[in-house]
């Protein structure tokens, strides 16, 4: 029995795509037929023995009843079935190769004001770790700076692209707010509470000072684009420029903030800033203000979720529990792993949320359309669609379930190589040669 | 004279370990399917447990009187969670300051008090192997405890009869903080190797000069005894084959270079931790005897976990060699039977291979399969009440039980299980854990010494 | 209570600036030195005076007789003696001198001279440190360290305490204890009886061998074994020296062959339970005379306690509440939030969180109220201890023992704690710890039942010595003159807390600039971004693995405390005391 899943496994290793070509395995485009597979839309349902039919980039038909093209290649997904790709809503990936070395990290710069860097920038193409994680069905992840009070841009990525312009989804930056936070920073954090709410305060002194110069900037920046005839040009200030469309509302403002204490404090802080686009990130004790944060109409990216409770008297579930309280208390949510290594336990992390509250159909949505909807992105990507890009996986079961394999993924109508270094090393040692005899050449 | 004396002491040490008795109990699970992992899977299946002992298993036993009953119709009862590799329920982790220290224990500075210890109950695990940190070539020892949580005596923890261990550590770790961080030996995986070497050495010299002591005692009653030394007396141990070696280790090289030493030295027995490059010379470790405990699939953290694959339980699995996924973090090891699961997607093990790799297999590693591990009947009562599989994502842990005493209950227990409080700080304290919080688990309290390392070093063209 | 325990070395630093500035202030509005005035006897009689001879066993209109600093005299007959210096006893109590069982009083943590740079704080290798660096300084005799002046002393006397042990301040093992007087001008003076106890603490070495706990039971247990082989060389070779090496001098290990041979006792201070057990199994491995000092989390080792069977000197520090931001549970009491607490409480959304905070801190007063039982439990199981004053607080230590009775310590338990059980744990109740003709004149006069609120001691007597206690002046307010503006220059000693062991840290600063050292390493590194205002001192120092590291502190005069933030790691709390410099 053992022995013939293992030669269904070998099989199967030796029937992907990429395994067929002997030279370096290539995505590629084309017109593609996913045909008899059960596939589940997100936004309009599941079809049952459906075909959906990709066209270059796009999906252009989905149905029980479609037309196959001529030109199409056909992909029998008897069996199978098709989810739109999977989107991790806060991730380090392409930004840090090994994390150990310095000289492989860009997601930190210097000081504690730099948001006119742009993580986009530093995004590896090539990086090791990207086809490791988008063969389980990732196709897209947001990718952060962190450090410091203002860190930077975030961007919105496919996990396939040479250059990181050809990654990017849908022009999507986020302005990074590391919201100051009247917690302890880990079990090392030995502070004492007066101090930590010393350092809260001043932290908050500093950021509200610095938001009222760019607002400053910003009626400068903006009497003289009214009339530059006139009004005087604004200094030369990087760090206020880079925040003009964060307060013009262009670009929106991604709030990195846990506590339920600073919760609250981030939540009075936008109203008084009058601030319209903001997103709430990692808010790990969501659900302790849920209603406060439903209120203010603040979606939130959550996670990671396999995390462990913000409090040792909290009930050992209350991080996996979090996204669920979060959305039956009305608070639309996505779901985020906070990696890059692991991007690939995206799944995971939902199916956590999932039985711990969220229930399979809400988790299903928090890595699918409601990251798309959250950043922008819902015309492209999100949900299968027609019209929309073809960034989609197929998998031989409940993507959630660890057990299920995917066999294809589309990303911006590429078929992907199911191919990765980690695979290659298994293909070369599961059974290596020479074994345990001496190799001649070393006698 | 000596150390007859000290003999006596350990002994009586032994004795009253074992005075503080364990509390065991009696329960009839009823109906449940079991996964036995030596023995299948048993559907509809009746567990009577027995003062804390597995006492029989089967269809439709009958239910003793006034025994407490657990209906487990339509769940999964497994066999309690080990792992192999945990820093939980202690109150230091590194005694970083020389690249050998095996005399020191971590069995010395249990706590039983940590709420990590509940919460890997949660996650179905009973028994954690609790090992020193990684900073040294030759760390300290390492305890095996079960999850008798709720007990505050720290003797209470340990699991009676479980063979000693010991913590060796390869690669950049002990390169990091002693090579880099005190300007001492090594620097290198050369030295990492002379290390061992000359531990074993001059262990084996000592010995020599204690029996020579010994003879000499017999006929000349003013004979002086050598210098005592604890930490030979431990090394002395593992050449006598009492101490068994658990060695966190990455690279291939390594691995094989301790095997050599090991047989040089005459040490039969060893367990690689973490391993991440375990596959690559898997052949070598089936034919030593050696055994691995892995991360289901952590990596690229650091540059000697760059060349790992998530398929590396399998490779191993697949090459004869007994393997565990371990979690050596607090946060992991609530949800080893996740973990686990991943070994079929990686590699396709079966679902009783999977579980093997936290139940039997890490109880061969700390040589306790005759006690644990699997559902067998007079076995240790320590088992794990699932919602649905255990390998499947929508798994529930909703009892886990040790010695027949169920230690968490997901529909009866409080939110707070915490066993003591802290008096005067505020409640409120919260810790924001960010998306950094498995960073660095085994070098725990070594990061201060290593960070003014490189502080200074960063000043250096 | 864990954390308590880290702070230690912390507080130590801490508490250093107080202390100094207790002793440099010039007394306020209090009374009159008349030190200078001489003495015209000293013999003295306190008449007509309730006198609780032992706890259960009172005189109640009788009259004391000291003479030579002794007790002359004690009964309800005793006449006064023509060269006595009477004290009318109409309303007083007397009662026995208290005796400490184990504290510092007498011996002021040691301020490191200015411009007297300690020898550069590096090892060649920190797995095998100079005795000095690892805490091993059991040779050294606290009679040496004694400083008579230390304000200390006069503070323990005024509530009653006339004796105490000393030992050495110090890491895992300080020194020999001794008893002491509280009183006299010179360390001599004070010396009642030297080379009393072996004073071993679980402190781990900064940076060095021992660095953690589990390393500290290993040396000690090392340290034990190795001697006890020494002392059975040194035992042969006195025998007959004949075809034997001669036995190495080595103080560290020689200072353990009194205990080897039963003559002196080990003294473990040992706060929270897990301490406890820990000494108690180093105990059980070695089997050495002990005495547990401490002891504030012995409520949840009580068993093992009484199986030991060894004397105890239970701290007389508790717990208070932290401060609460809700007025509506300031005002109440620990028993009554103790009583609202639910040990059922399940939160299932965010509408059950403000009942759950309430909850918390119902439990959180809860286990205040075990603290507060745990001398009442202790007497209840049998347990005879003394107290120890180490980590009280003088002003709080009478109000601390009233609550400790409120919760179930029986007064006559608590007088003989303080008195006669304290002195037979400590060997010398054939001298001190009850009103009996020939004992040593220490008494505390007050003006009615000891425990009672409004009870005020009037007099202590120490060895004969009278010292009338007057009511403290209102504490002034600190003269709000012109603040000194801090400054940061000199050379400054940290100590960097980590759960493993603290590590040494040294910064130098002159002008603008400054370096950071530590004893891991033994190169500088030039700190960024230095600033000081007001009183914070902040700095920086960039670094491969962890990128900036920002350092922030606050500097009260020599000594400067705060945190160091390095990212991924933590933050770590920092407390520096100033070495040398500024020129002043």
């Amino acid at each position: 029995m053992k022995r013939l899943l293992l030669l269904w496994v070998i099989g199967w290793l030796l029937s992907l795509p990429a395994a067929q070509a002997t030279d370096m395995p290539k995505a590629r485009r084309g017109v593609f037929a996913l045909t008899n597979a059960r596939i589940i839309t997100v936004t309009q349902g599941v079809i049952e023995r459906g075909t959906l039919i990709i066209r270059n980039d796009r999906i252009v038909a989905i149905g029980t009843d479609v037309e196959i093209p001529p030109d199409a290649e056909i992909i029998d997904c008897t069996g199978l079935e098709i989810y739109p790709g999977f989107i991790d809503s806060g991730t380090y990936l392409g930004l840090v190769e090994i994390r150990s070395l310095p000289e492989t990290r860009d997601y930190r710069e210097q000081g504690d004001l730099t948001p006119h860097v742009d993580a986009l920038t530093a995004v590896n193409p090539n990086s090791v770790l990207i086809p490791v994680n988008r063969v389980n069905g990732i196709t897209t992840v947001l990718t952060e700076p962190e450090g410091g009070l203002l860190p930077g841009k975030a961007a919105l990525i496919n996990l396939f692209g040479y250059t990181p312009e050809q990654m990017h989804v849908g022009g999507v930056r986020l302005m990074v707010l590391d919201f100051p936070s009247k917690g302890r920073r880990g079990p090392w954090d030995r502070r004492k509470p007066e101090d930590i709410e010393k350092a809260f305060r001043q932290a908050m002194e500093k950021l509200n000072e610095v938001w009222d110069r760019a607002e400053l900037y910003a009626r400068i920046d903006s009497a003289y684009r009214a009339n530059p005839e006139k009004n005087p040009r604004p200094l030369y200030v990087p760090a206020l420029q880079a925040l003009l469309p964060v307060l013009r509302g262009e670009m929106p403002l991604m709030i990195k903030v846990d506590l339920a204490p600073d919760i609250l404090e981030a939540i009075q802080w936008v109203k008084k800033r009058g601030l319209k686009r903001v997103i709430f990130s990692g808010v790990a004790e969501g659900w302790r203000v849920a209603d406060k944060i439903a209120e203010a109409g603040i979606p939130c990216l959550v996670g990671p979720i396999l995390s462990l409770p913000t409090r040792e008297s909290d009930r050992y579930d209350k991080a996996y529990a979090n996204a669920g309280l979060l959305h039956a208390a009305g608070v639309k949510i996505a779901i985020r792993t906070g990696d890059a290594a692991n991007v690939r336990n995206l799944p995971y992390h939902a199916g956590f949320a999932a039985v711990y509250g969220l229930g399979r159909e809400a988790a299903l949505r928090a890595i699918t359309i409601n990251p798309a909807e959250i950043f922008g992105v819902d015309d492209l990507i999100g949900s299968l669609e027609v019209g929309k890009k073809a960034n989609l996986f197929v998998a031989d079961g409940d993507p959630f379930e660890p057990k299920t394999q995917v066999r294809y993924v589309f990303i911006d109508g590429y078929l992907i190589p199911m191919d990765n270094r980690q695979l290659r090393l298994y293909q070369e040692f599961l059974h290596r040669q020479p074994g345990l005899e001496l190799h001649p050449t070393t006698h | 004279m000596l150390r007859a004396n000290l003999l006596a002491c350990c002994l009586l040490l032994g004795l009253t370990c074992t005075v503080y008795a364990q509390q065991k109990g009696d329960l009839f699970i009823r109906n449940g399917t079991v996964l036995t992992v030596t023995n299948g899977t048993l559907p509809n299946t009746d567990i009577l447990i027995r003062n804390g002992k597995i006492a029989a298993i089967g269809q439709h036993l009958e239910v003793p009187d006034g025994i407490e009953v657990i209906d487990a119709t339509g769940l999964y009862v497994m066999p309690g969670i080990i792992d192999a590799h945990s820093h939980i329920a202690i109150s230091n982790v590194n005694e970083a300051t020389n690249p050998v220290t095996a005399e020191v224990s971590v069995g010395d500075v249990l706590n039983p008090y940590d709420i990590r210890i509940y919460r890997a109950l949660a996650g179905g695990v009973t028994v954690s192997h609790v090992m020193h940190g990684s900073a040294n070539v030759i760390g300290g020892q390492n305890e095996t405890i079960k999850h008798r949580y709720g007990e505050t005596d720290p003797d209470a923890l340990r699991m009676e009869g479980a063979p000693r261990t010991i913590k060796f550590a390869l690669g950049e770790n002990p390169i990091r903080v002693h090579g880099r961080g005190h300007n001492v030996t090594p620097l290198s995986r050369m030295g990492v190797e002379f290390i061992i070497r000359d531990a074993f050495q001059k262990a084996q010299r000592y010995m020599e000069a204690w029996e020579r002591y010994e003879q000499e005692r017999k006929r000349n009653p003013r004979a002086v005894p050598p210098p005592y030394n604890e930490r030979l007396e431990v090394l002395a141990d593992i050449l006598r084959g009492n101490i068994l070696i658990h060695c966190h280790s990455y690279r291939a090289d390594e691995i094989l270079m301790l095997l050599r030493v090991l047989k040089d030295f005459g040490i039969r027995r060893v367990v690689f931790q973490h391993a991440n490059e375990a596959f690559k010379v898997a052949p070598e470790l089936a034919a030593f005897g050696a055994m691995v405990s892995v991360f289901a699939d952590w990596w690229a953290y650091k540059f000697e976990v760059y060349y790992s694959t998530a398929y590396n339980a399998a490779i191993l699995t697949r090459n004869g060699v007994i393997t565990s996924i371990n979690s050596d973090s607090p946060e992991l090891n609530r949800h080893l039977y996740h973990e686990a699961a991943k070994a079929i997607k990686y590699g396709g093990l079966t679902e009783d291979e999977a579980l093997a790799l936290i139940t039997i297999n890490p109880a061969r590693q700390l040589g306790i399969e005759d006690r644990v591990g699997s559902i067998e009947v007079g076995k240790d009562a320590d088992l794990a009440i699932f919602s649905a599989h255990p390998l499947s994502i929508y798994a529930v842990c909703k009892k886990t039980i040790v010695d027949g005493i169920v230690r968490f209950d997901a529909d009866r227990d409080p939110d707070d299980m915490r066993l003591r409080v802290d008096p005067e700080r505020p409640v409120e304290l919260a810790i924001r854990w960010g998306d950094h919080q498995h960073h660095q688990r085994c070098l725990e309290g070594v990061d201060l010494i290593a960070f003014l390392t490189q502080t200074l070093q960063s000043v250096q063209p | 209570m864990q954390l308590r325990r880290f702070f230690w070395t912390g507080l130590f630093l801490v508490a250093l600036p107080y202390n100094v500035e207790a002793q440099q202030r010039p007394q306020q509005g209090a009374t009159p030195d008349l030190r200078d005035v001489p003495v015209a006897t000293r013999t003295y009689a306190i008449t007509n005076a309730r006198i609780v001879v032992a706890p259960g066993q009172e005189i109640p209109r009788g009259t004391v007789v000291l003479r030579n600093g002794l007790i002359e005299a004690v009964g309800p007959d005793v006449s006064v003696p023509t060269d006595a210096w009477v004290l009318e006893g109409d309303s007083l109590v007397v009662y026995a001198g208290f005796i400490d069982g184990l504290s510092h009083v007498g011996v002021p943590a040691p301020r490191r001279k200015e411009n007297q740079e300690p020898a550069r704080r590096r090892v060649e290798n920190p797995g095998s440190p100079p005795p000095e660096l690892a805490g091993l300084t059991p040779d050294r005799d606290v009679r040496t360290l004694l400083k008579a002046d230390d304000p200390a002393i006069a503070k323990l006397r005024r509530i009653g305490f006339t004796m105490a042990h000393v030992v050495p301040r110090g890491r895992m093992l300080p020194g020999q204890g001794a008893l002491i007087f509280l009183r006299g001008q010179t360390p001599e003076e004070m010396v009642y009886q030297g080379q009393v106890s072996l004073f071993a603490q679980l402190e781990p070495a900064q940076g060095v061998y021992p660095a953690t706990d589990m390393a500290v039971l290993a040396r000690f247990r090392q340290l034990y074994r190795e001697a006890t082989r020494r002392h059975q060389h040194a035992t042969l070779y006195a025998a007959n020296p004949q075809g034997l090496q001669p036995p190495a001098y080595d103080p560290v290990h020689a200072a353990f062959f009194p205990v080897l041979e039963g003559r002196l006792p080990v003294f473990f201070y040992v706060e929270e339970v897990l301490d406890i057990h820990r000494v108690l199994a180093l105990h059980r491995q070695l089997n050495f005379p002990l005495r547990l000092a401490g002891l504030s989390g012995s409520f949840d080792a009580l068993e093992q306690l009484k199986a030991s069977n060894i004397p105890l000197f239970l701290t007389l520090d508790l717990p208070e509440a932290p401060r609460d931001t809700i007025r509506a549970t300031q005002k109440l009491s620990d028993d009554s939030l103790a009583a609202r607490h639910n040990t059922y409480l399940h939160v299932s959304s965010y509408q059950d969180v403000s009942a759950e905070i309430e909850n918390l801190k119902a439990r959180q007063a809860k286990e205040r109220i075990k603290y507060y039982e745990t001398a009442a439990r202790m007497h209840a199981a049998g347990l005879r201890f003394g107290f120890s004053t180490r980590d009280a607080d003088p002003d709080k230590i009478l109000n601390n023992l009233r609550t400790m009775i409120k919760y179930g310590l029986p007064q006559e338990a608590a007088l003989a704690a303080l008195t006669i059980d304290a002195a037979r744990l400590l060997g010398i109740d054939k001298a001190a710890g009850t009103i009996e003709a020939g004992k040593l004149a220490n008494l505390v006069v007050t003006t009615g039942p000891l425990f009672e609120e409004k009870t005020r001691i009037r007099y202590v007597f120490v060895a004969g010595e009278r010292f009338e206690i007057k009511e403290p002046a209102r504490p002034s307010r600190r003269d709000e003159g012109e603040p000194m503006p801090a400054r940061a220059e000199g050379t400054w000693s940290c100590t960097v807390d980590s759960p493993e062991g603290s590590i040494d840290t040294t910064l130098r600063i002159t002008g603008q600039s400054g370096t950071l050292s530590s004893s891991a390493i033994p190169r500088e590194l030039f700190l960024e971004n230095l600033r000081l205002e007001a009183d914070q001192l902040s700095f920086s120092v960039t670094t491969d693995t962890y990128g900036r590291v920002d350092a922030r502190l606050t500097l009260r005069g020599d000594t400067a405390e705060g945190t160091i933030d390095v990212p991924g790691v933590g933050v770590l709390p920092i407390h520096c005391t100033r070495t040398s410099g500024p020129e002043r």
